[in-house]
């Protein structure tokens, strides 16, 4: 480590040790608990954003959090439906809160340049699984609010231990960003790796060959991303990884099975008993 | 290719979701939120494997979010059939309706103090009337005392 990151890892210790205080007070007087007050859990908003505040301040002085005001708007948004999610009552508002943390979330792959899991984090998740949780708390809603939903197990600890495990990542995260690699570690990008090998072949050849055009970098040195990222992600699952797409369709296929099959008890219906009576 | 600062926002980003959804299946009774909890788990991971993928410019990361995404799904479906027959069972959400199977020498978990009931009297919202007046008796008020 040079001697300017040591300097600045000082004051940032200080901010990131308040932050993750701050972090583990809200989370505990925000978490349901038996003695919680409207005063209480308003206390637990402000020391939520307090928090927020210094944890982005952490990871600036670390060198990390940046001016992108897309990023950070969705950051933002998942980072705090996320905490809704954990801290909220009612299941079924959880649940609504998760949705708006995939809305974030997909936000965030989006401006990482992975358009096509953005899309699919949406339409998977918040379309698909999230409906199903949905379908299951109206099933299994007892009336009223569920004292359990208003009592949590030891949220004191919980809360002192998640804050410090997200105070340790975001050290080794400041860590990393502090000391790039040596260039002997640094991964040759895939993209630079299929160009070098595309380049000595025949180049009229290689343009009509559509599985080489398809894999071989349209704009390598992009920010966003490039215009050809899904066909690039399929050329990968459905080349390298066509086998674990495979397994993955039986996995799909077994778990639809034995869903049914747990929730039939294997009870003769009474079309069973029609039918063993012709 | 994404550069470094973009790569350690989004592990932070990452970071903090799966510690929010760490401390949530911790501390959350309700087994539908503690499953909630286990998936923002899985969104801070894939955030983490889509900016190595994208920093390293390799397709791996993708690839593997994309098995999660499926695995995620199966998952769903199979544990929200053994929720929906617990509930069966008990007629409750509660994990700690469980405990029956806790080790021999463990206590068990007793809530002594539960919440005074709170019951909430839902405030509807205010619809107020818009558009064309529609023909009617007067002796009906148009708001709803429901939604």
């Amino acid at each position: 480590m040079d001697p300017v990151s040591t300097a600045t890892a000082a004051p940032s210790g200080l901010l990131l040790a308040g932050s993750v205080a701050a972090i583990a007070a809200s989370l505990w007087l925000l978490l349901p608990k038996a003695s919680d007050t409207v005063a209480s859990r308003r206390l637990g908003f402000l020391l939520g954003a307090v928090a927020l505040v210094g944890f982005a301040a952490t990871g600036r002085s670390l060198g990390c959090v940046g001016e992108d005001a897309v990023f950070l708007t969705v950051a933002g948004i998942a980072v705090i439906s996320g905490l809704a999610t954990i801290v909220t009552r009612s299941p079924v508002y959880s649940a609504i809160w998760f949705a708006m943390t995939l809305a974030g979330v997909s936000g965030v792959l989006l401006v990482l340049g992975a358009q096509f899991l953005g899309v699919a984090t949406i339409v998977v998740y918040a379309g698909a699984i999230l409906v199903m949780f949905l379908f299951v708390l109206m099933l299994a809603q007892p009336s009223g609010m569920a004292p359990y939903d208003r009592v949590s197990n030891e949220p004191m600890l919980a809360a002192a231990a998640g804050a410090v495990l997200l105070g340790l990542l975001t050290l080794s995260i400041g860590r990393l960003s502090a000391a790039e690699p040596p260039a002997c570690c640094r991964m040759p990008s895939r993209a630079q790796a299929v160009a070098a090998a595309a380049v000595p072949a025949d180049g009229a050849a290689a343009k009509d060959d559509e599985s080489t055009t398809l894999i071989a970098p349209a704009t390598a040195g992009g920010d966003t991303g490039d215009a050809n990222e899904v066909a690039h992600l399929g050329a990968e699952l459905f080349g390298r990884h066509l086998f674990a797409v495979e397994v993955a369709g039986v996995l799909l296929l077994v778990s639809l099975v034995g869903a049914i099959a747990v929730v039939s008890r294997g009870e003769a219906t009474e079309t069973d008993h029609r039918r063993e009576g012709r | 290719m994404i550069p470094a600062t973009m790569l350690t926002n989004a592990l932070l980003v990452g970071a903090v979701l799966f510690c929010l959804g760490l401390v949530g299946i911790l501390t959350r009774r309700n087994l539908i939120v503690m499953f909630l909890s286990a998936e923002l788990m899985l969104q801070g991971v894939s955030v983490t494997l889509v900016a190595w993928s994208r920093y390293h410019g390799d397709w791996g990361g993708q690839v593997l979010v994309v098995f999660v995404l499926t695995v995620a799904a199966c998952e769903a479906a199979v544990a929200l059939v053994f929720v929906l027959q617990a509930f069966a069972r008990t007629g409750r959400l509660d994990a700690s309706a469980w405990q029956a199977l806790r080790e021999e020498n463990l206590p068990r978990v007793i809530d002594h103090e539960l919440p005074a009931d709170d019951r909430v009297v839902p405030t509807w919202p205010h619809l107020s009337p818009a558009g064309v007046l529609p023909e009617g008796d007067d002796s009906r008020s148009l708001e709803r005392d429901h939604v």
